[in-house]
């Protein structure tokens, strides 16, 4: 069990050049050792580390040394790549990645060179190195040709040669429209004769609304973008206004750097627009559940986790997320890094969940007005301004009032005697509470917490004023407790209305729209007195504002704390139930006893009577004494205004004025953004990443992010904001590389760095690292134009290149690394769909809006069980752009499902691009398609008129020929070759052959009117052309089907 | 003997599959297109030694079964039917939403009768005669554990080996691990019962690639004109027309080729061909009129009526036939929160007969010792009554903690049950078998080692097992 004889293996291996640390050595080491000895500490063996050199150079406990540069004798590592014992090699034979002998001895060469470490490239902020010199400079139309020149010339690779102008024209119209040329926009440019024809074609592909679309289209895959929320019901989240926001910043060119900027952090940036926080719902688009039972805190900490991984995958191409349970394996990402991001993205109010019994938006949410609807907004924004100061002054008057009568000591202008009546029938509320335990007034309700009493919903809007009275006995101090509410309870976001709860003991007071994001609430300073009946009386004074919220026990006021101050949507009323709530904590052991609910707020004096009969006489006798002191002046003055007819009639105006702002104001569509909270939750490192074990002696902040990349800078704010500087930053070393690797893939079909998603050490390493870099650092210091990088891209001689190239150099190269030929990549499943409905004529051009229901085979949703069913829209909508169909996460569309699109539950920033029978029957078979060869075979039919002699046979060939190129010509993007052509009319003629035979088949096929026909005329009476002419259609229909499924259509070349 | 022998498995043509595997290879190859694809490795499709199944029919049983009504016999549970659930039995853990809050969590017995059956004395519930009649041909795992506690985390967990969404599911591993077995249906297949009761939705990510190329993901088969989405021809289009069409392709696609030297333009023009082949065999695999009464009879009348759990149990059978690796069944309806009696009555009913009848037609066919059969659901159910109470109804929350499956065929052991759970029902006493576990085993089974299917994405390795997992020996025969 000798290691092999190392000096002679070094001999032979000494004529060799030094490995590439960056290329060779570090991704074996990332791939077969860092997983033990990397830099997550708690998975470390041995305390050894490899991932730095003062790590692999340390002397070990044993003594011994994983690497003595130069030295392979004294390497341990040395001896445990080369030993033939079992127990003893490395990399052990349970990781089930052995190493080749060429990698083997990579990394020998490596050791015994000296193992010179260096920063991984990715973490090292780019640098422009200067232009490589080129022998063809000739060749070279941008810097960027130069990069990729030189190598090539340096290995004696030619490039390919220039592609015609259609094929180029094709490719620039897929990356920048998503569409292909329509043949009048090829012939023109083909007859451009001045410089600039190419350049020119570039203006009117920006300057199209289809290249907002094809920009966000991509993007949206990278934002997990959908229209339904996913997991368990799926319920619409109505998340599309932020697709029309990104569709309008690639319109804009907003720079790259302020695209990320808004999107992190839209909401904190000065004088924020209503677009800019529109853009923030990017960090919202994450899955979320409403499924009964879930524990909230759960899947908020995963909105959490998936929020920081799609912030790491879409900007910094790091596999972020690996940190979450852990230090990560291969990046130098702590575990505290990922939670101390997670403070960043959880710092706003939600509970986890979204509403299942409510169907409302879970907050933060923006309302989204139009023009018309803000204006009127404001108008009765002014009403309620104009109806809080005329109650004021009424309130003024009334209070002079009062002094007057005071002084004058005259009979009281209001009754003295009468309370307001409660508004819910007290027999009905008594009776209910009545039976089981003995009470104040005869008998109360004895509560068990998962039984009691139920009544009918209250009327309640939140402009109603309102005051709750109930005797409340709690036997022993309760974490939680239902005491009075009016909703259900599914998950934790879900009340709505109003209740009392019991929290640690005290009493909260809730007006609710959605928990805890949009409420107005307030809470006991002091514990709820146990052991007795407590009078409890609530009044709320339809303000929706917590001020506006009192509580008192046995006829006085008690100290409140505010608990949230947001209430900002209905908050409807669905029942009454007292002392227990299904699947909520209930009053265990307690009791309840005469409820009663006033449509007013009680005044203090008014409680006290209620709870002492006599208490409003003796306070109005205590005013009137000349003795009278301040308290009891300013009590009756109180009681005096709210009961006063003027003060309640401008009250009621009030009411009036709120309740028409909320009207229009609470059925605003809305959207799911980031709002920074007042009452951030503490946040922690979690414990192998676990929802419910936060490691308490390990709290974090947002103020930091991944410190090996960059440092935090002190002026930084410590929230989003602060973080996006610390994305945009010159120093950063990833972003600017990712975006421009994520541009370059647009247009060649493959990133520089092939894995997009990971700059990591896991990643693959770039093809043309200093292009890479020399790109990126071009592309910050003139502004981060999205435009002006493609522009260049696609002018390049590079991406100029002809696709085919002999079949030896596909096999050198067949992924296309060295670009050494044009790009050539399969359309993508919206481009498939999307390019058929153009050439068709069929594709509805409209931008932006609700997504639509294009036709899907009937019963999908339905058959999984998922919520609603497919309503499929008809007209415009059923042929819109793909980007605009509507994606439920659970059951997603199958026809682009099917090319690759994915289910849109997680960021991806890469597609595959598979090859599958299924593919073929959706282009054979999905009435889209069906549809669009239909009406491309009409549209080429008048296009192409009968010219020629219709009555020669030839006549006929000759006009099948023509349409079938301008059919071609539609789709392909150029004139067929003879053999193409030729399969095409061969098939044409055999079928319109059949369907002569066969008038039903070829009217199913080619559809009803061939040419315009009388009304009414009958089949029976179609004159034998036009039986003719309809089988010539249905053969021409057939044909267009066919090329639908061919290379020349679905490939990009 | 070495179990690993492929002589022991005389049901193994090796010819025959290495045959298959190099047909998908040679797809496989052809269909890794040039461009964009998610880079990763792609192992040869082929097993990493001798398989003792090699395919799998999962009848997955979607709501929760409770493991106290058909496979957990618990007398102490009954006798104590009543009492409030013992802190030392629950020990803190974690409860939904949905019960969590009660005020009493009172035990409850199970409403119906267990007996001993077959040669093993195995107790089996009254609700499933026909599983209690083949008991000796299943191995029972009363010590099922899972992690999740809600629906979809846990039914994600159980078809991908994540609660979250975005991971491969076990077919598409098979699919990718070991390919096809056949040249004209897909490799992975899935059926969802008609007559179930939808208490809980399904998702198609159950069954879907993940971060695997898309071809892996599972095809749904429906009952009805059209079994798979887009098979049918518009009308009037004939298969003649279509093979015209093909003729005509063929023709372009060779032209293209000719001046383009990419393969890519071959495999496309091969896979529009299997379509076509598919709109054949598909309708021919889904038509059940040529099935024996005596069939019928044994699966019972609803196998007469397409798309219910009966027929696709029927299907399941000929697609396996016909070289389906992977069929996978979901049957909605196992919710039974409340009103646990007549809902669990039912839902027996409905997959009692069917999901036996398919083990025993399998095995008069020779296919039992190839293929194997798992019958399961996501999570078990509580041991106390959420929610009321009565003299004869009551309901059990989601209990992930411990739960029943069964599995028979091939490499299974027969006759034997495995774990064993305290005894009312709540905590695994012995034999613990995580998700994980299972599917280690199940992948055993097939012949791969679940440690070695991984596939490289975003810079790390994944398995179906995650970072866990172990194969269970005391399933295995």
């Amino acid at each position: 069990m000798r290691p092999r004889d190392l000096p002679s293996l070094v001999l032979a291996l000494s004529g060799d050049a030094l490995p590439d640390f960056q290329r060779e050595v570090r991704p074996l080491l990332a791939d077969r050792c860092f997983a033990c000895h990397g830099p997550d500490e708690e998975a470390r063996k041995r305390g050894l580390r490899l991932d730095t050199f003062d790590g692999a150079t340390a002397t070990l406990k044993s003594g011994r040394r994983a690497i003595v540069p130069g030295d392979l004798a004294a390497s341990e590592m040395a001896r445990r790549l080369t030993t033939d014992d079992d127990r003893r090699a490395m990399p052990p034979e349970t990781l089930h990645r052995p190493l080749s002998t060429h990698e083997r001895d990579t990394l020998l060469r490596w050791i015994e060179s000296g193992a010179k470490y260096e920063t991984h490239w990715a973490f090292v902020p780019p640098q422009r190195a200067p232009l490589p010199d080129v022998r063809d400079a000739a060749w070279c139309r941008d810097p960027l040709d130069r990069f990729v020149l030189a190598p090539l010339e340096a290995d004696g690779i030619a490039p390919a040669p220039e592609s015609d102008r259609a094929t180029w024209l094709r490719r620039a119209s897929f990356a920048l429209n998503g569409l292909p040329p329509t043949p009048e926009e090829t012939a023109a440019f083909l007859a451009d004769p001045l410089s600039g024809a190419h350049e020119r074609q570039l203006d009117r592909l920006f300057a199209s609304p289809r290249y907002g679309e094809r920009m966000a289209a991509d993007w949206l895959d990278v934002a997990r973008y959908a229209d339904t929320f996913g997991y368990q019901s799926d319920g619409e989240c109505r998340t599309w206004p932020w697709r029309d926001w990104l569709i309008g910043a690639f319109e804009r060119d907003l720079p790259w750097d302020q695209f990320l900027r808004e999107q992190l952090a839209g909401d904190l940036l000065q004088n924020a627009t209503r677009e800019q926080q529109i853009a923030t719902a990017f960090n919202r688009l994450h899955r979320q559940t409403n499924e009964g039972g879930s524990i909230d805190e759960e899947f908020r900490q995963e909105a959490i986790a998936d929020r920081v991984a799609t912030f790491g995958t879409a900007f910094l191409g790091l596999t972020v997320e690996c940190a979450r349970c852990h230090d990560h394996k291969y990046d130098p990402i702590a575990q505290s890094d990922f939670h101390r991001l997670g403070a960043f993205f959880g710092a706003i109010d939600e509970a986890g969940s979204y509403p299942y019994a409510t169907g409302a938006l879970p907050p933060p949410t923006l309302r989204l007005p139009t023009p018309e609807q803000e204006t009127e907004l404001a108008r009765r924004g002014e009403n309620v301004a104009a109806a809080e100061t005329a109650l004021g002054e009424a309130h003024a008057a009334a209070t002079t009032h009062l002094e007057e009568w005071l002084a004058s000591g005259a009979t009281p202008v209001v009754p003295t005697t009468v309370m307001p009546t409660p508004v819910m029938p007290t027999p009905t509320l008594k009776e209910g509470l009545d039976g089981g335990a003995p009470g104040p007034s005869g008998s109360a309700t004895a509560l068990d917490g998962d039984h009691g009493p139920t009544f009918g919903a209250p009327p309640f809007r939140r402009c109603d004023p309102l005051t709750v009275r109930l005797l409340v006995h709690c036997p022993d101090a309760k974490v939680r407790a239902a005491v009075l509410h009016t909703s259900h309870f599914t998950i934790e976001s879900d009340p709505q209305g109003f209740e009392l709860l019991i929290e640690d003991g005290h009493l909260a007071w809730r007006v609710v729209h959605v928990w805890p994001g949009s409420a107005a609430a307030i809470r006991t300073v002091e514990p709820l007195p146990l052991g007795r009946f407590v009078e409890v009386v609530a009044s709320y004074d339809g303000s929706s504002r917590a001020v506006g919220m009192r509580l008192w026990f046995d006829g006085a006021p008690v100290a409140t704390e505010i608990v949230r101050d947001h209430l900002d949507g209905v908050a409807a009323t669905r029942t009454l139930q007292v002392g227990w709530r299904d699947r909520d904590v209930g009053l265990k052991g307690g009791a309840a006893d005469e409820l009663s609910l006033f449509d007013c707020v009680l005044t203090e004096v008014e409680v006290a009577e209620l709870h002492a009969p006599g208490a409003l006489a003796a306070t109005v006798t205590a005013a009137r004494a000349v003795s009278a002191d301040g308290a009891a002046r300013a009590l009756l003055a109180e009681w005096f205004a709210a009961r006063e007819p003027v003060v309640q009639a401008a009250a009621e105006r009030l009411r009036t004025a709120r309740g028409a702002w909320q009207e229009l104001h609470d059925a605003l569509p809305e959207l799911m953004v980031m709002e920074a909270t007042p009452h951030p939750r503490p946040a922690f490192v979690l414990t192998r990443g676990r929802y419910d074990d936060p490691d308490r002696s390990r709290p974090v902040a947002p103020d930091g992010a991944i410190a090996a990349l960059l440092p935090f800078d002190p002026v930084w704010t410590h929230d989003r904001r602060g973080l996006a500087d610390w994305c945009t930053d010159r120093r950063n070393p990833l972003v600017a590389r990712v975006a421009v690797n994520r541009l370059f893939a647009q247009c060649f079909g493959r990133g520089l760095v092939e894995t997009q998603e990971n700059f990591g050490m896991q990643g693959d390493p770039p093809s043309h690292p200093q292009l890479l870099d020399w790109l990126a650092v071009d592309f910050v210091e003139s502004g981060w134009r999205v435009q002006a990088l493609l522009r260049r891209l696609l002018l390049s001689a590079t991406f100029r290149q002809q696709s085919s190239v002999p079949a030896s150099a596909r096999r050198d190269d067949p992924r296309n690394r060295r670009l050494a030929r044009g790009p050539a990549l399969r359309l993508s499943a919206e481009m498939v769909r999307d390019q058929a409905l153009h050439a068709a004529g069929l594709l509805a051009l409209r931008v932006g809006g609700p997504s639509v229901k294009p036709w899907q085979p009937p019963g999908l949703w339905e058959d999984a069980g998922a919520t609603g069913s497919y309503a499929p829209d008809v007209g415009d909508d059923a042929h819109r752009s793909s980007l605009y169909t509507f994606r439920k996460r659970t059951a997603p569309p199958p026809n682009l499902l099917l090319f690759d699109a994915g289910s849109r539950e997680q960021c991806l920033v890469r597609r595959g691009a598979t090859n599958t029978p299924l593919q073929a029957l959706v282009l054979w078979n999905d009435p889209v398609f069906v549809e669009t060869a239909q009406a491309l075979a009409r549209r080429v039919t008048a296009e192409v008129s009968a010219e020629v002699s219709s009555e020669h046979e030839n006549g006929h060939t000759a006009l099948a020929r023509l349409r079938l190129t301008q059919a071609f010509r539609r789709l392909a993007g150029r004139a067929p070759a003879d053999a193409e052509l030729g399969a095409l009319e061969a098939l044409w003629q055999r079928e319109r052959v059949r369907y002569q035979a066969d008038p039903a088949a070829a009217r199913a096929v080619a559809g009803d009117a061939v040419a315009p026909a009388a009304p009414g005329v009958a089949a029976a009476t179609e004159t034998a052309p036009e039986v003719a002419a309809r089988a010539e259609l249905a053969a021409l229909t057939l044909c267009c089907q066919t090329l639908l499924a061919s290379d020349a259509v679905v490939m990009v070349r | 003997m070495n179990p690993f022998d492929a002589a022991a498995f005389p049901a193994l043509d090796r010819r025959a599959f290495l045959g298959a595997s190099a047909l998908l290879l040679g797809r496989a190859a052809l269909a890794a297109i040039d461009d964009g694809g998610v880079a990763g490795r792609a192992p040869a499709p082929r097993p990493h030694f001798a398989p003792r199944a090699k395919r799998v029919i999962y009848l997955f049983q979607s709501g929760g079964p409770s493991h106290l009504e058909t496979f957990d016999w618990k007398p102490e549970l009954k006798a104590r039917h009543g009492e409030p659930l013992p802190d030392s039995v629950r020990r803190g853990q974690r409860l939904t939403g949905m019960s969590g809050n009660q005020s009493l969590l009172p035990l409850a017995g199970s409403f119906t009768p267990f007996r001993q059956h077959g040669a093993c004395g195995r107790f089996v519930s009254d609700l499933l005669p026909h599983t209690a009649a083949i008991v000796d041909r299943l191995c029972i795992v009363n010590s099922l554990h899972t992690e999740a506690i809600n629906h979809d985390p846990a039914i994600t967990f159980f078809c991908t080996g994540h609660q979250q969404a975005g991971r491969p599911s076990m077919g598409a591993w098979l699919s990718y691990g070991l390919g096809s077995l056949n040249d004209n249906l897909p490799a992975f297949v899935v059926l969802v019962s008609k007559d179930a009761s939808r208490d809980q939705p399904l998702y198609s990510r159950l069954w879907g690639s993940g971060f695997l190329p898309s071809e892996h993901q599972g095809v749904q088969f429906r009952a009805g004109r059209e079994p798979v989405l887009y098979l049918a021809n518009p009308d009037g289009v004939s298969s003649a027309a279509r093979r015209s069409m093909l003729d005509a392709l063929d023709g372009i696609e060779r032209a293209q080729q000719e001046s383009l030297h990419d393969a890519e333009i071959g495999a496309r023009l091969a896979q529009a061909e299997m379509a076509f082949r598919m709109q054949t065999s598909i309708p021919e695999a889904t038509d059940l009129v040529g099935e024996s009464d005596a069939t019928f009879e044994l699966y019972g009348e609803a196998a007469r009526t397409p798309g219910t759990y009966a027929a696709n149990c029927l299907l399941a059978r000929r697609l396996v036939e016909r070289g389906v690796r992977f069929v996978q069944l979901f049957h909605q309806g196992w919710d039974q929160h409340g009103g646990l009696p007549g809902g669990i009555s039912n839902q027996c009913r409905q997959t009692d007969q069917a999901s036996a009848a398919l083990v025993l037609d399998l095995e008069q066919r020779g296919l039992l010792e190839d293929t194997v059969v798992v019958w399961g659901g996501e999570f078990g159910r509580t041991s106390y009554c959420q929610g009321a109470m009565t003299a004869d109804d009551y309901g059990r929350d989601h209990h992930p903690r411990c739960f029943s499956a069964w599995l028979a065929g091939g490499g299974i052991a027969a006759g034997h049950a495995h774990g064993r759970t305290d005894p009312l029902g709540y905590n695994i006493e012995e034999g613990g078998v995580h998700v994980h576990d299972l599917h280690a085993t199940l992948l055993y089974l097939l012949g791969l080692d679940h440690e070695q299917l991984n596939f490289k994405f975003q810079g790390r390795y994944y398995r179906l097992t995650d970072v866990a997992g172990e194969v269970v020996p005391g399933l295995l025969a």
